[in-house]
């Protein structure tokens, strides 16, 4: 037997990373246009110690991860947890035969056409859309550099899912030490209702500035402005006392924090164009340099191993001008949010 | 046009050869432009009509983190930056000037990595057939170097500029374009 699905085909966004990617290309599967549906949502919310050693980390506020990326639209996922490869593999083949692409996490170190290739472990997530039982091969759409569409031995596909992803040496970093363990999502979109019209942007913004004040922020919550305070100002005095444990958990929120900022950018910038609304423009680019400081806060972390307290320094003299500027393109969306 | 040399201040390794594959890191994983796709080392280069000097193998761009560059004085309009970014950044330059003011101008610089488009606008200096990695060549990414420009609106001497204390940001090589 086999399959090939059709309408699966590549979507990135270049500040995102393989969780974004992944997500594009199932929402676009469902006809939907993924900026839509992932840039709708800015925020910062993390809970200490939260963090996962994989490549899609997110915070699951909103009960599922793909709710969670995308909480004002009717999307929702749930992973499949499978206890041999067997399993997992006969899992997501009855899946893709009711017409169902899915994405399954893989270790990168086992897919013959990632840069890792032999070479680093890491935890990666990708789409699976077919597959031909007679040739032995499965069919994946992987949209992360160099960009992959089409078909790979399931072996390796089996060898990549089932991996224990170890650390083997200095460039295993942040997303290894976590076994794969065959796991799989599977994703459900109920409706998707096309670019936000004039109303609905309204309510999409007020919702994400109710999320900055940040209500349920708490000792280990990192909820809204005051939370994202808190969270870079101890990881900086952290740093600066010399505690290099911080840079994984940091580098990864980071990641997540620049993705969800970049895409909130362009989402307002798409809608700016779509209503005609040059204000709405205006705060796009602010939200775009937004994203840039968290560019910038990833590479002092991720550098700052060897010698955490100049990171540290860098990350406070960082984190005032992000909060300042965050702070600034909070109040002017409150402003645009009540003039369009 | 006068490019600037920044000999004190490189202290990143962003080409490799393929016999030293482990001695770069442009970025934070290890990756690095192959060299022998890049104009010859310490040599001056044109991209359009403006002449770099191409920095030499070994410690060979600045990941910027605050260095003064101290340039000759005089009337500069712009500063022209071949450099890349580790995920697309920006940041203010500072431009000091002989009777002591200082003046912030963006400096704004695109992603290195393949299959990603300039976002500010530059012009794409270098894209390269392959990647370096620590312990192989990729031969199917191509990473990027672009150039970029910074203007002095001032009409006042410049002395030195300040990068800006921004790890992802990578330059290459500056030189400066004089009023016509």
């Amino acid at each position: 037997m086999k399959i090939s699905l059709p309408g699966v085909s590549h979507w990135r966004h270049d500040l995102g990373h393989c969780l974004h990617a992944t997500a594009g290309v199932l929402l676009g599967f469902y006809g939907a246009d993924p900026l839509d549906l992932l840039g709708a949502a800015w925020g910062f919310d993390y809970r200490g110690g939260d963090v996962r050693r994989e490549e899609y980390y997110f915070p699951c506020w909103q009960g599922s991860l793909f709710a969670s990326l995308a909480p004002y639209h009717d999307v929702a996922s749930a992973w499949h947890t499978p206890s041999s490869p067997e399993q997992g593999w006969d899992e997501v083949r009855a899946r893709l035969l009711t017409g169902t692409p899915v994405a399954v996490a893989a270790d990168n170190y086992f897919l013959p056409f990632r840069p890792a290739y032999q070479d680093v472990h890491t935890n990666h997530l990708l789409v699976v859309y077919g597959f031909d039982d007679a040739r032995g091969t499965v069919s994946v759409c992987d949209p992360v550099p160099p960009r992959f569409r089409g078909e790979i031995p399931i072996e390796a596909l089996t060898a990549a899912r089932d991996s224990a992803n170890p650390v083997r040496h200095s460039r295993d970093m942040f997303f290894t030490a976590n076994p794969i363990g065959n796991r799989w999502l599977d994703v459900t979109v109920t409706g998707c209702t096309g670019p936000a019209s004039r109303e609905r942007l309204r309510e999409i913004m007020a919702a994400n500035l109710t999320g900055f004040e940040g209500v349920a922020d708490g000792a280990s919550d990192h909820r809204g402005l005051p939370g994202l305070q808190r969270f870079l100002r101890q990881a900086a005095a952290r740093l600066t006392d010399g505690d290099a444990s911080v840079v994984d958990e940091v580098f990864v929120v980071a990641g997540v924090a620049l993705a969800v900022t970049g895409l909130h950018g362009d989402y307002l910038a798409a809608a700016a164009r779509r209503l005609g609304e040059p204000a709405l423009l205006k705060l796009a680019r602010e939200v775009d340099r937004i994203a840039h400081h968290w560019s910038a806060v990833r590479i002092i972390v991720a550098t700052g191993r060897d010698d955490p307290a100049t990171a540290g320094r860098a990350l406070a003299g960082r984190t005032t001008a992000l909060l300042a500027d965050q702070l600034a393109t909070v109040d002017r969306m409150a402003a645009v949010a009540g003039s369009i | 046009m006068r490019p600037i040399s920044l000999a004190p201040h490189l202290n990143n390794t962003g080409l490799t050869g393929t016999a030293g594959l482990d001695g770069g890191g442009f970025n934070i994983w290890g990756n690095s432009f192959p060299a022998g796709e890049l104009p010859p080392a310490g040599g001056t280069t044109a991209v359009g009509e403006v002449p770099f000097l191409f920095p030499v193998a070994g410690a060979d761009n600045v990941r910027c983190r605050g260095q003064r560059v101290e340039v000759p004085p005089g009337r500069w309009d712009w500063v022209h930056v071949l450099g890349a970014a580790e995920r697309r950044t920006e940041d203010l330059l500072e431009v000091h000037h002989s009777d002591g003011s200082v003046r912030g101008q963006w400096l704004r610089l695109s992603d290195f990595w393949p299959q990603t488009e300039p976002r500010f606008g530059e012009v794409l200096a270098f894209r390269c057939r392959h990647l370096h990695y620590p312990r192989h060549v990729q031969r199917t990414m191509s990473p990027s170097i672009w150039a970029q420009r910074v203007p002095l609106t001032v009409p006042s001497d410049v002395v030195a500029l300040v990068l800006p204390d921004n790890p992802a940001l990578h330059v290459f090589a500056l030189t400066l374009q004089a009023a016509e």
